[in-house]
């Protein structure tokens, strides 16, 4: 192997080697920006970067001074106005970890404006996926987007996962990425910063001036939120955060133009849903808690029963609607899907689509390449592409010109027949599912079904949302709880990619910190210990989030997927727990949670004990403070 | 036996499943193994993944329920009957546990130990929680969405 000469050189560690003068020496063989010489001449290793300079090292090593004479002060930094449009935009959030390519925009947000810090808040992360994840749980919830600040290259490699996952949710996250590519490492940077999560976002920009940067904000805004929503990215150059603005302007938003069904579909799916004899809705996941006003008006405008995605994700018509339910039979002459299929008319946004033209939208993906917004490919001859809340208005417009007072006779008394099915059929859901969550009551280490049992006459009369992924545990809520708002219930991580309970559970709470809302994060192991400096963030801001641990000390899936592996390969199952499991030692939840400054208890494995610890967690985080019950489950 | 009898016989014993639970005419086979022993296996094995450490779980064997516990010839055959379901997808189904891996004493073990799983919950009426949750889906009548 032939060696570079990084190779021969005496091996110092980057801060002795900052602290001495061989980096002078360096430093001067290779300035700033250029490859060296040698890796140039041997092409097939790998480039060596360029050592700092030596003003890099004086910042790096904390002997930076400022300039003795000053000669330029910014009165108004580009900065202060990027926070202007963020505070136009009604973003609430920043979620972040430090980093000084943005320090210009970090300083702005903490001080720019009378009411500085708020509109929006810094929120400090303790890793990027964590940022990431906290702008999607708080999507998810209210539909909107927050921010995530973001460290360069390095920052964003950190982010990557979070917003894979976020694109494969289709959920509107704005990230802001600080890019310094004079002044500091050069490992930091890059020509195209925004190219490493090209492949998993919807939309990037790099403005090169100020008055472009803001455009390009509020644009991101834009694309975020116009179906098909997703993550977007924006590149701030530290330069331009630091330029003064002069007599610069915000510019003037203009919000999007989300295109719904046309007036002359709009007439026929009315006309339809009061001629049918037994019409149905599907309502999938629509974007904002605004359309689920619309679609349970529009429900009740035609008398139709509703089937409803609400326990399974977020933004759906309410579970215990009275027509929400089968109705009084099965014979449905008319189906129209909002957001989702149906047999005779679908309206359904468009997804996105990765570049080898998969359609990403709720399917398990296979390797994502670099995703554009596409066509939907209709699914059958009368499926509408177009943005089924967008449409809602216009259909109940339709629906009030075509009432006549026969229709509206048979819509009040087909309405009194489902209402009355419905709730005969979810009685009967319900009978069931507390006689299987009935099973094992009494069982140590306890049963899942019970932890979410507990929990109903703990929040029943508050105002809940259950933000982390139910699947592994049981998914109890499901009938045993009533899922009536549109964050409800958000739903499970979209890229199956663990690490982002704790995040999203965090970003809700972001979101219903101020909205006297709690947060349940029901939380397993394997996933918390991704990123559990989400546990700081919710001390730190006092967010309402009540952790309760599906402690099965393993990665259980994985353990029971290896015990199938070893079992048809005839080796036995004993050694299975190697690789899949949280033994020796076992992990500590509420003394890490102690730690991160979060009042916990636990390991609780007495189900006696179960429902007086998760009273005293409801009543904490109704009082604005997380709290953290560890407890010992049933695998699952 | 074949692989096509093995599976003819798992499935006749499947098929009790669906007759026996709280059948009381059903007699079970006898137990002859060390339940003691049972117990150890049960865990290291990690039987309890799937079937929860007292029998309730994804897959219930508490209380009799399960067609494989009918006698102690019918959870051997469903053990050892797994071999040819290579998986190229990953699953949660249950493990093959041919001889070599598991003896048919110790097999016997486990079965004799599933079968002390009892699970005895208190009626509905005496769960707070579960009283309320069924009280607010019989009381939601006409209310409507909140
Ligand atoms: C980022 C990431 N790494 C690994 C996996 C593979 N994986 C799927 S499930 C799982 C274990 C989950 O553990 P936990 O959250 O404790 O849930 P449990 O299965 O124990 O209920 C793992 C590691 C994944 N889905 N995502």
């Amino acid at each position: 192997m032939q060696k570079t000469p990084k190779d021969t050189k005496p091996k110092l560690s980057r801060r002795e080697f900052l602290g001495t003068g061989a980096a002078a020496g360096a430093a001067s063989l290779l300035p700033a920006g250029q490859v060296s010489s040698a890796a140039e001449s041997t092409a097939a290793e790998r480039p060596v970067l360029a050592a700092p300079s030596a003003a890099q090292m004086a910042r790096e090593t904390g002997a930076a001074r400022p300039p003795a004479k000053i000669d330029r002060i910014v009165h108004k930094p580009v900065s202060d106005l990027m926070v202007q449009v963020l505070r136009d935009l009604q973003i609430e959030f920043v979620a972040s970890n430090p980093g000084s390519s943005f320090e210009g925009l970090q300083e702005s947000i903490i001080n720019y404006g009378e009411t500085p810090n708020v509109m929006p808040e810094f929120i400090s992360a303790l890793h990027e996926e964590s940022a990431v994840d906290m702008a999607h749980g708080y999507a998810r919830c209210e539909g909107k987007p927050i921010c995530a600040l973001i460290q360069g290259t390095i920052g964003l490699q950190h982010a990557a996962m979070a917003i894979y996952q976020a694109f494969c949710g289709q959920a509107p996250v704005i990230i802001l990425v600080g890019r310094d590519d004079k002044h500091f490492l050069q490992a930091h940077t890059a020509d195209d910063v925004a190219a490493i999560v090209r492949p998993y976002t919807k939309w990037d920009a790099h403005p090169k001036t100020p008055a472009e940067t803001l455009s390009a904000i509020q644009e991101a805004y834009r694309q975020s939120v116009t179906p098909p929503c997703g993550p977007v990215v924006v590149v701030l150059d530290s330069e331009i955060q630091k330029e003064d603005a002069g007599t610069l302007a915000v510019p003037e938003f203009v919000p999007p133009a989300i295109a719904g069904i046309s007036q002359r579909q709009a007439e026929s799916i009315a006309a339809s849903l009061l001629k049918a004899r037994n019409p149905r809705l599907h309502v999938g996941r629509l974007r904002t808690p605004e359309g689920i006003k619309l679609a349970v008006r529009l429900a009740e405008e035609v008398g139709a029963s509703v089937d409803t995605r609400a326990t399974s994700g977020p933004m759906s018509f309410p579970q215990r609607h009275p027509l929400a339910g089968p109705g009084d039979n099965d014979d449905y002459d008319f189906e129209l899907g909002l957001e989702r299929p149906a047999t005779h008319v679908s309206i359904v946004g468009p997804g996105l689509r990765t570049l080898d033209d998969r359609d990403i939208t709720g399917v398990n993906l296979g390797v994502v390449r670099t995703p554009r917004t596409a066509q939907h490919k209709p699914a059958g001859q009368n499926d509408i592409v177009a943005d089924a809340e967008a449409s809602l208005s216009l259909l109940i417009d339709a629906v009030h010109r075509q009432r006549t007072a026969s229709n509206a006779q048979v819509v009040r008394s087909r309405t009194q027949r489902y209402a009355n099915a419905n709730h005969e059929a979810r009685v009967a859901l319900v009978e069931e599912a507390v006689e299987a969550a009935r099973a094992g009551w009494e069982a140590s280490p306890i049963s899942l079904a019970r932890i979410y049992a507990e929990l109903w006459p703990l929040i029943r009369e508050l105002d809940w949302c259950l933000a982390s992924p139910s699947i592994f545990s049981g998914r109890h809520h499901v009938n045993l709880w009533n899922h009536d708002k549109p964050y409800s219930y958000l739903g499970s991580h979209p890229a199956s990619a663990l690490g982002y309970g704790l995040g999203a559970s965090a970003g809700a709470a972001l979101a219903a910190r101020d909205r006297n809302r709690i947060v349940l994060n029901i939380q397993g192991d394997g996933d918390f210990n991704y990123t559990p400096g989400a546990m700081w963030t919710a001390a730190h801001h006092k967010l309402p989030m009540l952790t309760i641990m599906h402690n099965n000390r393993a990665w259980h899936m994985e353990l029971m997927y290896l015990q199938y592996t070893a079992g048809v390969r005839g080796r036995g199952t004993d050694r299975a727990h190697i690789g899949t499991t949280f033994r020796d030692p076992y992990i500590d939840y509420a003394k890490l949670a102690a730690g991160y400054g979060v009042q916990g208890e636990g390991p609780i494995s007495d189900p006696e004990l179960l429902g007086p610890a998760l009273a005293r967690g409801v009543a904490a985080v109704q009082n604005g403070e997380p709290y953290l019950i560890d407890v010992l489950t049933q695998p699952r | 036996m074949n692989s096509r009898k093995i599976h003819a016989l798992v499935t006749l014993a499947l098929g009790m499943a669906t007759i026996m639970p709280g059948n009381a005419q059903v007699q079970f086979g006898p137990i002859t193994g060390d339940a003691e022993n049972g117990k150890k296996l049960y865990y290291e094995q990690g039987c309890y993944g799937c079937h929860g450490y007292q029998g309730i779980g994804r897959k219930n064997l508490a209380n009799d329920v399960s067609g494989i516990m009918f006698s102690e010839e019918v959870f051997l055959i469903y053990l050892r009957a797994r071999a040819d379901l290579n998986p190229m997808l990953p699953s949660q189904d249950m493990p093959h546990y041919p001889e070599s891996s598991l003896s048919d004493e110790q097999a016997k073990d486990i079965y004799a130990y599933i079968r002390t799983f009892k699970d005895t919950p208190p009626p509905v009426d005496e769960i707070p929680s579960l009283q309320t949750i069924l009280d607010d889906v019989a009381n939601e009548k006409g209310e409507g969405s909140k």
